[in-house]
């Protein structure tokens, strides 16, 4: 009985601000101390829909980010992950791939501001796309490491022996031993760039105007229902992914 | 004809293998005693072309081998753990070089089928490797080096994490097999009882160094193998147990 309620309580606790956000999009004229709004209209969802915001196109341009930026993260991070292992001083590498995290995201973006100018790629997807990557890269690097173990050499190398070459033990062996913790990865590092609003709002100098960064704008904006559409925009494709991922995700180690 | 000859492996200045020189006939197996640490394990890479030697030769049938890439060898080598592919059922596992091969589909099930019929291991084909024991895994592993007719087989302590009673069933297999396919092998171990039950060959390895005996008699014979200690010991017991008792 008690582990149902505490189901129930983090449940509400969980779909709580969802139905406030819901309640915010569609509500009018709601003011404090009313418990709900006094009327609904579905304009900023029409809105949206018009695309006069410039809602949908942030939509786009977040999923185009970190879509890329998960793939490349993770392909990059497996490949970063095995030179790392194989390394003479592995330890000092791995000691390496921590340092984007020993500074706030905001910050970093503002050092390396001056090179992403001096490659003229400030304020464009590819400036954004290349900072959120010195965030994400090493992460990635971190999470596949632990499969490059002792094991999967073996497993590699056992491949070989009965007929593979280096490309058929990768396509048929490693990669399929390795799917779980990649698509784990892909999602991180997506979740990771879908969410950034620091560095990507100081790399974007307001050009690159992605989802989270309209949130923000409209929020500093007191726009409330523009807010709370552009946030179930938001955590919607997340939302997906987590309950597409779940099994990986969630996996016993 | 296998002919291994004066090959030499260091690592960071530590010698591991020192002048190591081996011949070994169609169909013999080479059972090679030697401690954790002697170089077993680097000199079976180095034949299976995963590990690179410093110095010296390795011919197959006339044929340098040192050039050639693991997977043009046709020299299977087996670990300590079967490593079984987790994602593929015991049929796929066992079929897997024979896809690599691009081997016709029906001819594919007709091997693997007989295969795993010989390895009494027909009612787990569609098993994954998760479901079996640890001496089903091991034969699973065994019969995935076999399908693709391994020119050499290289076994490093294949039934070490077996228990004692699977470990044996799978020596008496390992030699059944061996005999019937006329399997050559060099097969690594520290267990004596072990090398004797598998080898048509006996030799020893201690700090990189291999002594080849020259029969069952010279093997027992050598101090080093820890044989002649250990039958001293049984027949210390066996004359404790029951003092009465002359040896036969």
């Amino acid at each position: 009985m008690r582990s149902k309620l505490l189901t129930a309580f983090l449940i509400l606790l969980f779909a709580l601000p969802f139905a406030l956000l819901g309640l915010l999009a569609v509500g009018e004229g709601w003011r404090f101390p009313a418990a709900l709004p006094p009327a609904y209209s579905l304009e900023p969802l029409r809105g949206l829909v018009a695309g006069g915001n410039g809602l949908l196109a942030g939509l786009g341009k977040s999923l185009l980010l970190a879509s890329a930026v998960a793939v490349l993260a993770t392909v990059g991070g497996f490949v970063v992950a095995r030179a790392v292992v194989g390394a003479r001083r592995p330890g000092r590498w791995t000691a390496l791939s921590y340092l984007p995290y020993a500074l706030p995201p905001v910050l970093l973006a503002v050092l390396i501001q001056p090179f992403i100018i001096r490659m003229h790629l400030s304020g464009s997807v590819g400036g954004v796309l290349l900072g959120l990557l010195l965030l994400a890269l090493p992460f990635a690097t971190l999470l596949l490491g632990s499969f490059w173990s002792q094991q999967a050499t073996e497993y590699e190398q056992l491949a070989r022996t009965l007929g593979c070459t280096p490309g058929q033990a990768l396509r048929r062996v490693l990669l399929p031993l390795a799917a779980p913790l990649l698509r784990t990865t892909l999602v991180q590092t997506f979740l990771l760039a879908w969410f950034d609003f620091g560095l990507t709002n100081v790399l974007s100098v307001g050009k690159v105007r992605t989802l989270t960064v309209q949130v923000f704008t409209y929020v500093g904006e007191a726009n409330a229902p523009l807010a709370a559409v552009a946030s179930l925009l938001l955590v919607l494709p997340p939302l997906l992914l987590l309950l597409a991922n779940k099994s990986a995700l969630l996996r016993k180690p | 004809m296998l002919t291994v000859s004066h090959l030499s492996k260091q690592f960071n200045g530590q010698p591991v293998l020192r002048d190591i020189s081996l011949t070994l006939a169609q169909g013999e197996v080479l059972a090679v005693l030697g401690r954790s640490g002697c170089g077993k394990t680097t000199l079976l890479k180095i034949l299976a072309g995963i590990e690179t030697a410093d110095a010296g030769t390795l011919e197959l049938h006339g044929q340098d081998l040192l050039p050639a890439p693991p997977n043009e060898r046709q020299m299977v080598y087996l670990y300590q753990e079967p490593l079984l592919f987790p994602h593929l059922s015991v049929f796929e596992n066992v079929a897997f070089g024979l896809r690599i091969r691009k081997v016709k589909e029906a001819e594919i099930k007709q091997q693997v089928t007989e295969l795993l019929a010989e390895l009494e291991l027909s009612e787990h084909a569609r098993k994954s490797p998760h479901q079996l024991s640890g001496g089903q895994r091991q034969r699973v592993s065994f019969g995935r080096a076999l399908i693709i007719r391994p020119r050499l087989l290289l076994l490093d302590e294949p039934f070490g994490n077996l228990d004692a009673q699977t470990r044996a069933a799978m020596q008496e297999l390992f030699g059944r097999v061996s005999r019937q396919h006329h399997i050559t092998s060099i097969f690594v171990t520290h267990d004596s009882r072990e090398a004797l039950t598998v080898g048509s060959r006996l030799g020893y390895l201690e700090r990189g160094s291999l002594t080849s005996f020259a029969s069952v008699a010279d093997f027992v014979a050598d101090p080093r193998t820890n044989i002649a200690a250990e039958l001293s010991f049984w027949e210390n017991i066996r004359q404790t147990a029951n003092p009465t008792s002359t040896p036969a």
